[in-house]
């Protein structure tokens, strides 16, 4: 029974989502076919056709798979580094109030400045190349991964850690056995404002300063006043946005299993 | 005891900013271990600091004409984000077809950083105050919309009956009922959209623009001069927090007595 | 009631003197005064008291949870200062570990102390089909109703082979139906496996229908006030007669709070 009715809410979710974007394809499509704005803006049909054209055709050098996979060489690699970082950073001082005493007001400083405020000195640190984008992905993922795990490390419920003394356990247990898991649902809060933020930053890091990456595509089209470029790059980027964000929500939905499941 | 122990570790945090800085100053006027293109020490960053309240160059405006062109900017955008966003997400949540056809949209369009519209809109707008408005509207549009939509959604049934069974019309409940138990995610929403305004603001005018805190941390890169980037990016920072600062202010003040967990 | 080989009466817990009170910043509120409690050996002993009056604390004090301001709390002889798992403790909210199942949940103590996998299992599936939760070995907690969570609870106090099992109002949130249930069950569990409880409730005939004894406790700051002496036989009725009189009694001096 409940099995049908959560079926039935899928169908019609999902059902919905299709007529949803359809309908604003349509629109979009009318209004450039009906009303002067054709004139400068390319519909959804040519520009789905240009966005599968540009597999084969290249923008600048690379072709759009190419310019993908720069920037999610750049999200990945800086995205991964800065998590297990600040992952450790924030349950240590979480746990040892000398470590929060000792670096949280200098993260306190640092953290109201927008990663993407770093750009220019990151440039004049790494040059324009690879490095200088690990680095302010590696900043924008920290930031928001640290205050999480920070946060979550404190969250254990002090009831169950006196349960867990009662039933003989030691500090050390009590840290794998409830500290970590009472952390594990703000960490992936902060794993998933982490990937938002690196995500944005990556692009406008590209936008300032790149030969390659999604980023770099729209800045050309700005550039060149190519509307159908911008279009195709702001696709792009949804895309892979849409699917980072999807892929994490997974990851969280399995490791989560107690918060999510028998609800 | 409890008190003592306090004491301790703010003394510690206090130890630990002055370490950071004095490092910083040895590692860079005492031993010399970077040049001033590209880490300048802590005294030189403070006299430019100073220094550019009334020096214009080499960017051509003072810190307070750049914070006030960003501002303006930033703030007229923020403001047309709330004003659009907060109703456009109570109405996805409390007319179902409105939530089944706009949802999809909206989730795929928060996928996309705010920043991604900006050379767009610079072609349709030209670099302007508009183009960047417009952007920073973009950018502050959807956490309002989502905040202001799950608040609304998460209205508990029982409030929902208690109003109809004193006769309240469906009028009546939304705006009696449905708004007043969003108001604390609704302001969550204003709260995280002024930190993304504000991040976005800074991005527009590091890629086109002609005056601004972003456009001097920029130009400042092209001609290598540090000292002033750090002093825009502590701005930045100092201008975010107070903002934020304001906004927790009024959140207070509207959220009396509900609490949430955002 | 319980005798060693000389005959004399075994305590199991002692509380000599104990006081204890809360510091604030500017005020200090004593909750304990001068509490004198012994516990013999396999006793069912029940705190009675009314409203706020610091059952809870007087509990966790014997648990070594909290610590006292002064006196004494011995347990089987040892001085109590820390918690420990020759004592174990059911919950009033259940504290059940969320990412466990209820497997292992109940197999947390003896996997502290180090027991081998196959040992703890089998130790643990004892104490799990003796609450009567075989075939739910599996579930995660927020899958189970409130009553099959404080079995949950009573198991994974139970499968660490405590000397003495504290109780702080476990049945408090359960329904009327579930809770009467829930003590037929718990005196099924304890006559199996005997062990000294120290039960904390504030519904009298929750007291009267578990005890061997009834501690009543003064109100706040909390000592003892008077102790009666349940010698109905089990399993016991909520109508008898002699049941009914002694509700009434212990009724009659319980201090009246708000």
């Amino acid at each position: 029974m409940m099995r049908k009715i959560l079926k039935n809410e899928w169908t019609v979710k999902i059902g919905s989502a299709v007529i949803a974007l359809a309908a604003f394809c349509m629109l979009w499509q009318a209004v450039t076919v009906f009303t002067g704005m054709g004139d400068f803006l390319p519909g959804p049909a040519e520009t789905f056709a240009e966005f599968f054209r540009r597999f084969v055709k290249p923008y600048g050098k690379a072709v759009l798979p190419m310019h993908m996979w720069s920037s999610l060489r750049r999200i990945l690699i800086g995205y991964t580094v800065a998590s297990a970082v600040a992952i450790v950073l924030g349950i240590v001082m979480g746990t040892y109030r000398i470590a929060d005493a000792i670096v949280m007001p200098l993260f306190n400083i640092i953290r109201p400045i927008p990663p993407v405020a770093w750009i220019p000195l990151a440039i004049l640190w790494f040059g324009i190349g690879d490095a200088s984008k690990y680095f302010l992905v590696f900043l924008a993922t920290f930031l928001s991964v640290l205050q999480n795990a920070y946060a979550g490390a404190r969250s254990a419920d002090p009831v169950l850690v006196g349960a867990a003394r009662m039933l003989g356990a030691n500090d050390g247990f009590i840290f794998r056995t409830i500290t970590l898991p009472c952390a594990v649902p703000y960490i992936f809060s902060g794993l998933q404002n982490g990937l938002t933020a690196a995500w944005g930053q990556v692009v406008a890091s590209e936008m300032i300063r790149s030969s390659a990456g999604v980023g770099w595509i729209i800045i050309r089209g700005m550039d060149n006043n190519d509307i159908l470029q911008e279009l195709v790059g702001i696709l792009t980027i949804g895309i892979i946005g849409f699917i980072l964000a999807a892929s994490m929500r997974g990851v969280e939905a399995k490791l989560c299993r107690w918060t999510t499941r028998g609800k | 005891m409890e008190k003592n122990s306090d004491l301790k570790f703010k003394v510690i945090s206090c130890c630990s900013v002055i370490g950071f800085i004095a490092v910083w100053y040895l590692c860079t006027d005492i031993l010399q271990l970077t040049t001033d293109i590209t880490l300048p020490g802590p005294v030189k960053v403070l006299h430019t600091f100073i220094d550019k309240f009334t020096n214009k160059s080499p960017d051509g405006g003072t810190l307070l004409q750049h914070m006030w062109s960003s501002l303006r900017v930033a703030l007229s955008g923020y403001a047309m984000g709330i004003i659009i966003g907060v109703p456009l997400g109570i109405l996805m949540a409390w007319y179902r077809p409105v939530d089944l056809l706009a949802r999809p949209v909206f989730d795929f369009v928060k996928a996309i950083p705010g920043l991604a519209w900006a050379p767009l809109l610079i072609i349709l707008l030209g670099i302007g105050f508009m183009s960047k408005a417009v952007t920073i509207f973009v950018a502050a549009l959807t956490p309002c919309v989502l905040n202001a939509y799950a608040g609304v959604k998460q209205t508990r049934e029982v409030h929902m009956w208690v109003a109809r069974t004193f006769g309240a019309t469906r009028r009546q409940m939304l705006f009696k009922v449905a708004i007043p138990t969003a108001l604390p995610h609704i302001m969550t929403g204003i709260r995280v959209a002024l930190g993304s305004a504000w991040m976005s603001i800074v991005a527009a005018e590091l890629i086109a623009s002609s005056s601004g805190l972003g456009y001097m941390i920029q130009q400042c890169r092209g001609i290598y001069r540090p000292d002033v980037i750090i002093v825009g990016m502590l701005m930045i920072g100092f201008i975010g927090s107070v903002l934020t600062w304001i906004i927790g202010i009024i959140e207070r003040a509207v959220v009396k007595g509900q609490t949430h967990d955002a | 009631m319980q005798m060693d080989n000389t005959g004399k009466i075994e305590v199991m817990i002692q509380c000599s003197h104990v006081e204890k009170t809360f510091f604030t910043r500017m005020t200090s509120t004593p909750v304990i005064r001068d509490l004198d409690l012994k516990v013999r050996k396999n006793e069912f002993v029940v705190l009675f008291g009314p409203g706020q009056c610091g059952k809870t604390t007087v509990l966790n004090v014997m648990a070594g949870l909290e610590t006292a301001t002064s006196g004494t709390v011995t347990v089987n002889g040892k001085e109590v200062s820390t918690p420990g798992p020759d004592r174990g403790f059911v919950y009033q909210t259940t504290a059940l570990f969320p990412w466990y199942t209820v497997m292992q949940n109940v197999e947390y103590g003896p996997r502290a102390r180090g027991m081998s996998k196959k040992e703890r299992r089998e130790k643990a599936q004892y104490y799990i089909d003796l609450v009567g939760l075989q075939g739910f070995e599996d579930k995660f907690p927020n899958q189970l109703s409130g009553g099959m969570q404080q079995r949950v609870g009573i198991a994974r106090a139970y499968c660490n082979e405590p000397s003495v099992l504290f109780m702080d109002e476990p049945f408090g949130h359960l329904d009327a139906q579930t809770r009467y249930l829930m003590q037929e069950e718990i005196i099924r569990i304890w006559e199996k496996e005997k062990r000294t409880v120290v039960f904390v409730t504030n519904n009298i005939e929750e007291a009267v229908y578990l005890a061997d004894r009834v501690v009543v406790l003064t109100n706040c700051p909390t000592s003892v006030k008077k102790e009666y002496q349940i010698d109905l036989p089990r399993p016991r009725n909520y109508t008898d007669d002699r049941f009914l009189e002694l509700r009434t009694e212990i009724q009659s001096i319980v201090d009246k709070t708000l």
